[in-house]
């Protein structure tokens, strides 16, 4: 027995001897890889394959190597927030603004790239999503695509889709029975997201230029008065519009007039023949367009990474014009790169052109940190409004206080 | 058997003071050593400040931008030999305006473009502007302004932002030689005098007091008292005469930069630049700052209120020396008594005797440690401090409140507040949602066991048909994933089209909004959970059902017992030894039941329905604030602590009726 295990120990010991020594003699590899993590799915993911393809064949000479990681949707930030400040991170990521003020103030997950950024490289962009990718005066990411909400409409039941708020009321009422579960307009209007599109209409918002909160604001309160009138006066909307209510009513022929962004048509049945036209202006509000949150998805170049220029290259690269036209036309995604909207392709696809039509007047959603601390209070106001538990402007002052209280703590250390 | 030799308590307590002397001497040595380093780098750094800020402020009256500053710096790196490079950049452009590195001359000299590898000083620059924009908005010190670095080179390299017309432009980078530091630290005389003098004290007084153990181990304490107190006053006196160096160094220093500063504005070169108007006179306030450009607020150097501050500071340094004294004497003390009494002998003895056991439990131990103590430890020294998303950079010391978070917590007692409209309840309270946890597990337990023991008695019923089938059936609700019975219960309780409600309407009644008022969005939670909890208490009834001999009912039955007293009498105590312990495992279960909350009701109406451990999930990642949400949780594990405590006795006196 003895000898025999003997034996086995000292074959094991030169077998790994063997392996160590064999490993610095094995060729070195001279190819920079650079990692990319998305949370893409499906047609969208197989564009993006498409396009780091072709960037991987056109880069081979120069030894560079995109790889792709498609890390699911929920666990995304999560794991940049855990991998990215270790170093264990990828070295390019794809993610929407809203996180970022978060990374941001973590530290060592974003590195800012203003250094990089050319003005041609900037004009290429419409400003207000390179505003997405904005943090205290420092542009952190090339914004990619786009999601806005727009107006998307059943043409069997609106002929003729409306372009103010005074057409859209009419249409509406003719077109709702509640008693038969038949709505003018659907759309979650008690999401905090979705209220957004009139709140900035009528000039509103959650911060002011110096990241005050201004959830009471006058013309905040305008826009929850004229929500109200819908509701309450009008009847035109449906109680408690879960997303799954809105898909099913539209799928069923029984709500005419939807808002809601890109992730919406996915779910419309075949059946249904709709179409697509920008958001109605609000003539309560002197005829301001109303003006939807944009969610920008941008490319960050991670701040440890070994490949910055690379990275950035490839960023470049990723939302140039050849690249977004795959996108737009393979992914089915709207990018932020403009000039791809004049190609002959993209400019006969009436889906990408409405939502380039409706980004001119959308606002990118805030991509504070303390923007997470307005959601909770922003929904309780919403719902306590909407219920007619509370006037507009007393639940609107209860966040107000709510909000500011909470970012006073959040920023106040010690 | 051979008679153990009787132990010298002497020789023991000599080890125990030795040991403890030791130990003690040694930390203090070591906590001065790295306090005194500490000391030194703080210096070194706000000399490094006074160095920048001194040439910033320069900058910033003579010109941020052109000839002008590369005259400045090249004036100013001629008159001071420390300095290794100065570089100054400008955002505007992306420009190095002026470099003295060896590396800028030639073609690379400035004013040019930065190049691509020179990124990181530019981000530093827009980080220092950044930082200073976010510390106006928010009022508050948060973010440096001025940044230190240690370079490879020994040097330390100072960032400091440039101003002009009110507005942050760019960056003065200054690299210069750390001052001198003393030679090798000095032999310790001070901790070798400390631990020798009490062994030889205690040696003698051993001689005097024989074995008499309790005078022998008085001695000892009052030996190792006297010389590590002694040790903490001399490196109190040590550290506080550091400061007052520290001090003069800096304003030595400060005087003799703003004597360079006005050198400098008044050469000729640079009279042109200035020609227009002369330049606003710089401050020894303006030069000796804080990493926020602050002033320490001390006054002119010599001055009063300079010397109350440092005053101040000395005080400071001894209550701090003081603290950590105490602290170490605890544990030297500790260490006496454990090896001075015997203590350590036997944990020896312990540790010897079964040695295999520990040999195959450490592994075990090992993994707890690491997975289980070292988070729950964490956890607890993040509940003592106020760590949220904006300062996860510091370190658990720098952000330390105490008991703050838990006196928020459990000393808020003001659950209902009046108002105008009435008594409105605040269900962000703890206490609030204290009530409502405690509603919530007594409620769902009770439930459970009875729809659970209830259908249990009805499967056991003898020569039932397709028994296996029902117990499938019934099962499935347990089998299902909870998160997904959860959101089909929540889509069932809608208002317009969920089936609840279409149910009620259909006898006549009115559509209810189930999530707009609090007891009826807690039904919902209830009814979820209720249909969740009742198949295990039903499993773990029925397994003890069928384990009661027949010949107990049968033997009951000749007694002509009625079927009720058969429930109560024979039944309900053979249920008990199996019931209790699921009854106690779901109580926990319950009160952590983070889906069912999180998913149904989700805290609605505004967090009412909110039980513990989604409060304080919503603190930690909706409100980003840690620190309160450790000490939440801190609170909740105390609370399931006490059950705990009174669940094992409980157990142990069923045990004995079992």
């Amino acid at each position: 027995m003895r000898p025999n295990r003997l034996s086995a120990f000292a074959r094991f010991a030169a077998l790994a001897a063997a392996i160590l020594l064999a490993l610095p003699t094995s060729p070195a590899r001279a190819q920079k890889e650079l990692v990319l993590w998305h949370a893409y799915r499906g047609e969208e993911k197989a564009a993006l394959e498409e396009v780091v393809a072709r960037y991987n064949a056109e880069n081979a000479s120069k030894g560079i190597k995109v790889t792709t990681l498609a890390v699911p949707y929920d666990a995304f930030a999560d794991r940049i927030t855990a991998a990215v400040p270790r170093g264990k991170g990828p070295d390019l990521f794809i993610y929407a603004q809203d996180r970022l003020g978060g990374w941001i103030e973590a530290g060592n997950t974003i590195d800012p790239i203003d250094f990089y950024l050319d003005p041609p490289t900037k004009d290429r962009f419409l400003k207000t999503t390179l505003d997405a990718m904005t943090y205290q005066g420092n542009v952190y990411g090339l914004p990619l695509n786009f999601k806005v909400i727009t107006m998307i409409y059943n043409k069997k039941l609106v002929s003729k889709p409306p372009t103010t708020t005074t057409e859209l009321v009419a249409a509406a009422k003719r077109l709702t029975a509640a008693k038969a579960g038949r709505f003018g307009l659907a759309y979650s209007y008690s999401d905090f997201y979705y209220h957004a599109i009139l709140m900035n209409a009528f000039g509103g918002g959650v911060f002011d230029a110096q990241r005050k909160p201004t959830l009471n604001s006058p013309a905040n309160v305008r826009s929850f008065q004229l929500l109200m009138k819908w509701l309450d006066t009008d009847r035109i909307l449906p109680a408690e519009p879960s997303t799954a209510l809105i898909t099913s009513l539209f799928n069923e022929g029984k709500a005419a007039i939807v808002f809601s962004g890109p992730w919406f048509l996915g779910e419309v049945s075949k059946t249904v023949d709709y179409g697509l036209a920008p958001l109605p202006s609000v003539v309560e509000a002197g005829g301001a367009p109303m003006r939807p949150w944009m969610t920008v998805e941008g490319v960050y170049i991670a701040a440890p990474s070994k490949n910055k220029d690379a990275a950035y290259d490839f960023a470049k690269f990723l939302t140039d014009l050849p690249a977004a036209k795959t996108l737009a036309l393979r992914g089915r995604q709207t990018p932020s790169n403009l000039k791809v909207y004049d190609d002959a392709q993209v400019k006969a696809d009436p889906t990408l052109q409405a939502f380039r039509k409706q980004v001119e007047v959308a606002i990118p959603m805030p991509n504070l940190a303390e923007m997470t601390l307005v959601w909770s209070p922003a929904t309780t106001a919403m719902n306590v409004i909407v219920k007619k538990a509370a006037t507009v402007p007393a639940a609107l002052n209860e966040a107000q206080s709510k909000v500011a209280a909470g970012i006073a703590r959040l920023r106040g250390g010690k | 058997m051979q008679k153990a030799r009787p132990v010298s308590h002497r020789r023991r307590i000599l080890a125990g003071l030795a040991i403890a002397a030791l130990v003690g001497a040694a930390l203090i040595q070591a906590g001065l050593v790295a306090s005194r380093a500490a000391e030194r780098r703080a210096t070194a750094e706000r000399l490094g400040i006074v160095r920048a800020q001194a040439l910033a402020q320069t900058l910033d009256r003579a010109g941020t931008t052109g000839d002008a500053a590369r005259e400045v710096v090249r004036l100013w790196s001629a008159s001071d030999p420390s300095i290794r490079s100065i570089r100054v950049i400008a955002f505007s452009g992306i420009m190095l305006e002026a470099s003295t590195a060896s590396g800028d001359a030639g073609g690379r000299a400035a004013p040019r473009r930065l190049e691509r590898e020179e990124k990181p000083l530019y981000d530093q620059g827009q980080r220092l502007r950044a930082a200073h924009e976010t510390n106006v908005q928010e009022g508050a010190d948060r973010k440096a302004e001025i940044e230190i670095a240690d370079r490879t080179d020994g040097a330390l390299e100072v960032a400091a932002p440039l101003e002009a017309s009110g507005e942050i432009t760019g960056m003065a980078a200054v690299t210069a030689a750390r001052p001198p530091t003393p030679g090798p630290a000095p032999v310790p005389l001070d901790a070798l005098l400390g631990v020798a003098l009490p062994i030889a004290l205690f040696y003698a007084a051993g001689r005097l007091l024989g074995e008499r153990r309790r005078a022998l181990f008085v001695t000892a304490v009052l030996l190792v008292s006297a010389s590590l107190g002694w040790l903490g006053f001399r490196a109190a006196g040590s550290l506080a005469d550091a400061r007052r160096d520290s001090e003069t160094a800096v304003d030595a220093a400060t005087q003799a930069e703003l004597a360079r500063a006005a050198s400098v504005l008044g050469d000729p070169a640079l009279a042109a630049a200035l020609a227009a108007a002369p330049p606003a006179p710089i401050a020894p306030a303006d030069v000796d700052v804080n990493v926020y450009r602050r002033p320490y607020g001390g006054g002119a150097p010599g001055s009063a209120e300079a010397l109350a501050r440092l005053g101040r500071d000395v005080g400071e340094i001894r209550r701090a020396v003081r603290r950590v004294t105490a602290g170490i004497l605890a544990i030297a003390l500790l260490l006496l008594a454990f090896i001075g009494l015997g203590g350590a002998a036997r944990s020896v003895a312990t540790l010897r005797r079964h040695r295999v056991a520990y040999t195959y439990v450490l592994p075990a131990m090992i993994g707890m440690l690491v997975l289980v103590f070292f988070p729950f430890i964490y956890g607890v020294a993040l509940s003592f401090t106020d760590a949220t998303l904006f300062n996860t950079d510091k370190s658990i010391p720098e952000i330390w409140i105490g008991l703050k978070n838990y006196g928020e917590i459990l000393g808020d007692f003001a659950i209902v507040k009046h108002t105008a409209g009435g008594t409105v309840v605040n269900y962000l309270n703890f206490y609030w949602t204290f009530f409502n946890t405690v509603l919530w597990t007594v409620l769902n337990v009770t439930i459970g066991v009875t729809v659970g023991l209830f259908l249990a008695l009805i499967l056991n019923t003898r020569g039932l048909r397709l028994r296996p089938v029902y117990r499938v059936l019934l099962i499935l609700p347990w089998a299902t994933p909870n998160y997904i019975t959860a959101l089909i219960w929540r889509g069932m309780f809608h208002q317009q089209f969920g089936v609840v409600n279409q149910v009620i309407q259909i006898f006549g009644g009115h559509p209810l909004a189930w999530f707009d008022r609090w007891a009826t969005s807690f039904a919902t939670a209830l009814a979820t959970n209720g249909w969740l909890s009742f198949p295990f208490m039903m499993v773990v009834s029925l397994g003890a059902l069928q384990s009661i001999p027949s010949d107990l009912y049968e033997a009951s039955r000749m007694d002509g017992a009625s079927r009720w007293q058969q429930f109560r009498s024979i039944t309900l105590p053979s249920l008990q030894p199996a019931l209790i312990p699921a009854i106690i495992l779901s109580v926990i279960w319950t009160f952590n039941m983070f889906n069912i909350i999180y998913l149904v009701t989700m805290g609605d109406p505004g967090s009412s329905t909110e039980i513990l451990i989604t409060q304080s999930y919503k603190y930690a990642f909706e409100r980003y604030r840690y620190g309160y949400a450790a000490a939440y949780s801190t609170v909740i594990f105390m609370i399931l602590l006490v059950y705990g405590y009174w669940q094992n006795r409980v157990t142990r006196a069923t045990e004995g009726i079992a």
